[in-house]
């Protein structure tokens, strides 16, 4: 058991000393789950409306690929990226491989479906009285359209922070195509699951603080933009 | 010479939810200017009546001339001469401000904003310093309600529609909203329609009351509606029984299925049982409520005849004589002849 304590000590030792390399992982991480959350923000919050907003041909089996898609497994959105930006690959080219947006264009295929899906879900569960009130009110088509989005606004944001929790946590996607590469790549997950097998149980458990604390941080977002909408 | 359009006539209107149920209204108008009440059960069609009134709703068939003009959901214009206030008014997740000023934002109206809105929150009796930032979850149901009139009232509409509007508010709230819809009326010339099962504020805004049942509108005024079965007795009549078991006699209808109509005024209150009169009808009631008909010099008098609510029509002098107070026995009395079709 000393070897955990000791673990936990060497923690608050880095964490309080601001280390650098945990201070890099902890970066890398937050950098590159801040590009594919703005990227998937960007894809998945129209999508997400449109497919929640109107209705059309083929609507339930869409919404049944998206839904189908929320539990797609890291290592496999990490495995068809790679297969399309390796060398080999048709964009090969764009020498994505090992770098940090190669992780943020994986992470983005991984949590757009959680933002287009939770998105929908927040616009169909809008209240039935909205839309004869807007057209009461003078509002008309984009303006409507725009109003009830707007409605929707903390139940969107519950979808980004979602996100958020799943593409800080993941670890498929930024070991394989991330190659997890000291000051470049290695992001809190990957870097914990490096240490823990090297028996550094110290930085592993900084980090695995630092995780959860972000965690901590992105579920008490969620239960205050609950309780507001 | 050419006469003044109705505001309002719906010619052939039909309006179905499924095989359950159909409005179905074949003729009906609305006069600029006027305020016009709808009373009947719930379930007989006076929301969706008003949603194709306020050009939310779109019938299957029949024809809106709005202002003698053809019109549909789809004419800006026009709908947005006319705002609605549900039954359950919805507040938008904003602030109360925000919630009245939308209107005019949408119409991109954005002089004297916040001019209009604390003179449109004073008309419903709400102090703009006071209300204009909260957010909407610090509302109680009464003020909601009377946010969500303000957001209408601002808006100076032609029409304005108001569902229920007093179903689930306080008795001041109930005062509030019935002084702010009659001043708009009488400043802006606003023609109110207005649907409430509270007869005695429906009455002190409009006389003008018509009853929606079962998909038809019946009546141009506040009738009496004995729905029957109609069974013929003979002689040319025929007779229905009240839900306490009293019999109604009339003569006998012209088409089968229709619904008899006495008029209140057509019915005549006594204290005693009448002997030997020309009336057929006599049934035993109890007062339920009397209230003043506006400023008419007429009393609403309402009985129940176990469970059957009759409306009457007395004047102030005659209550007075009568001494007609509220739980006294009394007997209404009609003629079968006075009964009409519809």
């Amino acid at each position: 058991m000393g070897y955990i304590s000791e673990g936990f000590l060497r923690a608050f030792e880095l964490l309080v000393s601001l280390e650098a390399e945990t201070c890099s992982a902890i970066i890398t991480t937050i950098s590159v789950s801040s590009m594919s959350m703005a990227a998937s923000l960007v894809i998945g919050i129209p999508t997400g409306f449109a497919l929640g907003y109107f209705t059309f041909p083929a609507k339930r089996q869409v919404r049944a690929v998206v839904d189908t898609l929320l539990a797609l497994p890291t290592v496999v959105v990490g495995l068809i990226v790679y297969a399309f930006i390796s060398n080999r690959g048709p964009y090969g080219n764009l020498e994505l491989l090992y770098t940090q947006p190669g992780i943020a264009i994986a992470q983005t295929l991984l949590v757009v479906p959680i933002v287009i899906s939770l998105t929908a879900t927040a616009v169909e569960g809008l209240d039935r009285r909205l839309k004869p009130t807007l057209h009461a009110l003078g509002a008309r088509g984009a303006q409507i359209a725009l109003t009830s989005l707007m409605e929707a606004r903390y139940a969107v944001l519950i979808a980004a922070i979602t996100a958020y929790g799943r593409a800080i946590s993941e670890v498929g996607v930024s070991m394989i195509i991330g190659g997890n590469i000291k000051w470049h790549t290695r992001t809190i997950t990957t870097a914990i699951a490096l240490e823990t097998g090297k028996g550094e149980f110290g930085m592993a458990i900084a980090l695995g603080i630092v995780l959860l604390l972000l965690a901590f941080l992105v579920n008490g977002s969620l239960a205050v933009l609950r309780k507001r909408s | 010479m050419s006469s003044k359009p109705p505001l309002y006539q719906v010619t052939g209107l039909v309006f179905r939810y499924g095989e359950r149920f159909e409005l179905n209204i074949p003729d009906f108008s609305i006069e600029p200017g006027s305020a016009v009440g709808l009373i009947g059960p719930n379930g007989g069609g006076k929301t969706t009546l008003l949603r194709i009134l306020a050009f939310i709703e779109r019938p299957q068939s029949g024809e809106i001339l709005f202002d003698g003009e053809r019109t549909s959901v789809e004419d800006a214009s026009v709908s947005r001469s006319v705002s609605m206030l549900l039954q359950e008014p919805y507040l938008l997740k904003r602030s109360v401000f925000e919630n009245v000023a939308y209107g005019l934002k949408v119409r991109g109206k954005r002089k004297r904003l916040e001019q209009e809105v604390e003179e449109a929150l004073g008309t419903v009796g709400l102090d703009s310093q006071d209300f204009s930032r909260r957010p909407w979850y610090e509302l109680s149901g009464g003020e909601a309600q009377r946010v969500a009139l303000a957001a209408r009232l601002i808006l100076r509409p032609r029409v304005l529609i108001l569902d229920e509007p007093t179903a689930s508010v306080d008795e001041k709230s109930a005062l509030l909203i019935k002084d702010a819809v009659i001043e708009s009326r009488r400043k802006d010339g606003t023609t109110l329609i207005i649907a409430s099962h509270d007869h005695v504020w429906l009455n002190s805004i409009t006389s003008d009351i018509r009853r929606v049942y079962r998909g038809r509108v019946l009546g141009t005024a506040v009738h009496n509606v004995i729905i029957g079965p109609w069974a013929e007795i003979g002689e040319g009549l025929c007779r229905a029984t009240l839900p306490d078991g009293q019999p109604v006699t009339a003569t006998c209808p012209p088409l089968p299925g229709m619904h008899g109509m006495v008029d209140p005024t057509d019915i005549v209150i006594s204290l005693d049982r009448p002997a030997m009169m020309s009336a057929h009808n006599t049934i035993q009631a109890t007062v339920m409520s009397l209230e003043m008909n506006g400023d008419t010099g007429i009393v609403n008098v309402s009985l129940d005849t176990g469970g059957f609510r009759v409306l009457a029509r007395v004047t102030r002098h005659t209550a007075r004589e009568m001494n007609l107070l509220p739980g006294e026995k009394v007997w209404a009395v009609f003629k079968a002849s006075s009964i009409k079709w519809e």
